[in-house]
């Protein structure tokens, strides 16, 4: 069951889809890359009110499919709910998938996909 | 002398300043915001100070629309201000919103250069900083058109003649940018509050005298520490600090040497504010301590920051002691700002269930 | 399903290959089970450490933001767009290593930083810088800690895909595999002993019938050894007649 070599081990990037505190956190970390031009693509999202809920699917699309680059991918919890049937049906283990708080909304168990399936699993 | 006519032609504007001031917060208020349990009790406690500005307000906002809102109030009362300010004052008020617009033609350099759509940036410019040109900057796409045809329309064009070329917002970092616009900015207000009639030697001239040549010594200062282990060299470095001051020249000249926090605070010995602050955030201890090099910031007491902010506060509040005299406008402004921030932070403390940092807000009154 | 049974002819050489299959698949069926145990027990250490490890997250984040916020009152300014588009190269990046659970390789993720490159050196030069490197500090390790949950994570999503199948084939084994071949095998035997009493009873019925057809033929051989005695008088009187053509004959 061991995952093929090429699956991995180009993936050495973080990606964000986020509010903007949350991106500009993360960036300041030092996750953010741009790729080179021309084709230059980022690899976070801010998301704001007007943010359409397809831009952000197409950015999920991006980062977990299309993208072999990308290790984890970090999602604002509340940004997830937008799009949560999407991120309940993403099983694969790569990119890992990891819901995280954002400054005005605090981290909810009960929402998280794997805590989810976590209770399930035991049947809770 | 210069008593006689002010109250003619700026009497108004200086009592509605006063009462402004009457209207900012008070140790009391603090307190009272400081014992909050919700951002929605922070917003009534804020009630009779802003008032309408907040009842827009959906419950439990997020800070950042508290501090929008907050915002707003100051920008509505200083455009009130300034339709109704004329000659010299109304020249000064120019004055005040030039640090702003340095900020926003900054934001909007940046997106040009990432070839970002510029007209969304416009919401994100500070109001303050709002000049009518500005909407024409998003028309250029590239930096050579903004530098050519757009730029040298600003009220900040002296700014950038001489100093800047366009080659230069191509290649130099943004924040190199920003700081020498600012110490162009600011030696062009020292310039002219010493330079004009009617105002050199009043007591304008007295009090923005001590308030610019403290905020010059502030950056020269903060950039110095903050250049530490940056690509930032010692001559451009140099190029930054503003040609006037308490540190003008020698202090200045040390700073540009430095090259850890030590050597920034011996620069400042000589001034015995500075070497205060430096003593009471234990950067200043010699003997080579090990914290001093632990990235400048003081623990978890008062930041250098939290200094200058606290003597930049006491500043502004010892204008208002002072008849006849614009310096009001500009003091009430940062008295005002430094009230958002820490309406911001108090809030902020509150949302973050951070409460045992809650007292680091700086009150004067 | 009890009625299920491989298509096979029912003979001694497909009895023999039931056998071996049923002893295989009962050794593999106790072997998986104990790899699906060790795999389970690993597995529940791995999500009580999510658990903890998301609530952990909760408070580094909180703290992270809250530098944030300091930030944003120390530089006075909104700093975020402008770190947004100084993006140039991820200084912080991960590798993945591998870990061997019972045959089961679990990605670990390893953050590292990348030399040389600070995007946001100069970020707040004027106003701020302070406080900007500190937050940086404070996100930094927050990453690492969210790196570390993606790492547990990740061996949550693949244990929990391996633990699937492994139990899917122990119940499959447990309920199919071995049933069946049972079944076969005992469709077999009991083929094959319809076979052997088919033969017996043919055997027998042979038996039967050729000593039905012995004593027939005894019996009519003893007739016409009774009724040849007589005809022998008459023979003798035909050949008598017939003689000399009986004695031409004489080929042997």
């Amino acid at each position: 069951m061991a995952a093929p070599a090429s699956e991995y081990k180009d993936r050495q990037f973080l990606a964000v889809i986020g509010d903007e505190d949350s991106v500009t956190g993360l960036l300041l970390a030092g996750v953010g890359h741009v790729t080179e031009p021309p084709d230059s693509q980022k690899n976070f999202l801010v998301v704001d009110g007007k943010t359409e809920n397809s831009t952000i699917e197409a950015a999920f699309d991006n980062f977990t499919q299309n993208r072999k680059d990308i290790a984890i991918l970090l999602i604002n919890q509340h940004i997830a709910e937008r799009i949560r049937y999407r991120v309940d049906a993403y099983s694969a283990a790569f990119p890992s998938l990891l819901e995280i708080p954002s400054k005005d909304h605090p981290y909810d168990p009960e929402k998280d996909s794997v805590l989810k399936r976590v209770r399930r699993l035991f049947g809770e | 002398m210069e008593g006689l006519f002010f109250n003619a032609q700026n009497g108004y504007i200086e009592g509605v300043v006063r009462g402004y001031r009457n209207a900012l917060l008070t140790s009391q208020n603090y307190g009272n915001l400081t014992q909050c349990e919700t951002i929605d009790d922070v917003k009534l406690q804020l009630g009779p100070a802003y008032g309408d500005f907040l009842a827009s307000l959906p419950p439990n906002p997020s800070t950042s629309a508290l501090a929008n809102k907050t915002t707003e109030k100051l920008v509505a009362e200083f455009r009130y201000l300034q339709s109704n300010a004329t000659g010299t004052l109304s020249k000064f008020m120019d004055y005040l919103t030039y640090g702003y617009m340095i900020d926003n033609v900054a934001l909007l350099i940046t997106g040009t250069l990432h070839e970002r759509d510029t007209r969304e940036l416009l919401e994100r410019c500070h109001p303050l900083g709002w000049f009518e040109t500005m909407p024409v900057l998003c028309v250029a796409t590239n930096i050579e058109e903004l530098y050519n045809s757009v730029l040298i329309e600003t009220p900040l064009a002296p700014y950038f003649k001489g100093s800047l070329s366009h080659q230069d917002l191509d290649e130099l970092n943004i924040e190199i940018i920003r700081n020498t616009l600012y110490k162009n900015y600011l030696e062009d207000f020292h310039w002219w509050v010493n330079n004009t009639p009617g105002i050199q030697g009043s007591p304008t001239a007295d009090v923005m005298n001590e308030v610019l040549e403290f905020e010059a010594d502030r950056r020269s200062i903060n950039i110095t520490l903050n250049s530490f282990g940056t690509e930032l060299s010692k001559q451009d470095r140099r190029k930054l600090y503003p040609n006037f001051g308490r540190l003008h020249p020698e202090g200045t000249l040390m700073l540009s040497r430095a090259e850890d926090v030590e050597g920034v605070r011996i620069a400042v010995d000589g001034i015995t504010e500075y070497k205060n602050f430096f003593d009471q955030t234990g950067m200043g201890q010699s003997g080579g301590g090990v914290g001093n090099m632990s990235g400048g910031a003081g623990g978890e007491s008062k930041s250098l920051e939290d200094m200058f902010y606290q003597k930049e506060m006491e500043i502004s509040k010892l204008a208002f002691t002072r008849q006849f005299t614009h310096a009001v406008v500009y003091a009430w402004i940062k008295l005002r700002e430094q009230e958002i921030r820490n309406i911001t932070w108090i809030s902020e403390c509150i949302a973050q269930n951070q409460k045992e940092r809650i007292g680091n807000y700086i009150s004067v009154f | 399903m009890s009625g299920q049974r491989e298509a096979v002819f029912p003979t001694r050489q497909s009895l023999g290959m039931m056998k071996s299959k049923l002893k295989g698949a009962q050794t593999g069926h106790d072997l998986l089970k104990r790899k699906s145990e060790a795999l389970t027990k690993r597995f529940r250490e791995i999500t009580r450490r999510i658990d903890e490890a998301k609530r952990k997250m909760g408070r580094v984040m909180q703290i992270a933001s809250f530098a944030l916020a300091e930030v944003t009152y120390a530089a006075g300014s909104d700093i975020s767009y402008q770190i947004i588009e100084s993006v140039k190269s991820a200084r912080f990046r991960v590798r993945t290593r591998q870990e061997n659970v019972s045959g089961v390789f679990l990605p670990q993720f390893e953050s590292f930083q990348e030399e040389g490159s600070n995007d946001f050196g100069l970020t707040g030069l004027g106003k701020g810088g302070q406080q900007v490197q500190r937050c940086r500090e404070t996100y930094a390790r927050a990453v690492e800690t969210l790196v570390e949950l993606a790492s547990l994570q990740t061996a949550f999503v693949i244990l929990d895909e391996v633990i699937k199948v492994v139990n899917r084939r122990v119940n499959a084994i447990e309920h199919v595999i071995i049933p069946r071949t049972e079944n076969t095998i005992k469709y077999i035997n009991a083929e094959l002993d319809e076979m052997d009493r088919e033969e017996f009873y043919r055997l027998k019925k042979v038996s039967g019938k050729k000593e039905r057809d012995a004593a027939a033929a005894d019996a009519e051989r003893a007739k016409e050894s009774r009724r040849g005695s007589d005809k022998e008088n008459e023979g003798q009187r035909t050949n008598d007649v017939l003689g000399e053509q009986n004695d031409e004959d004489v080929i042997f």
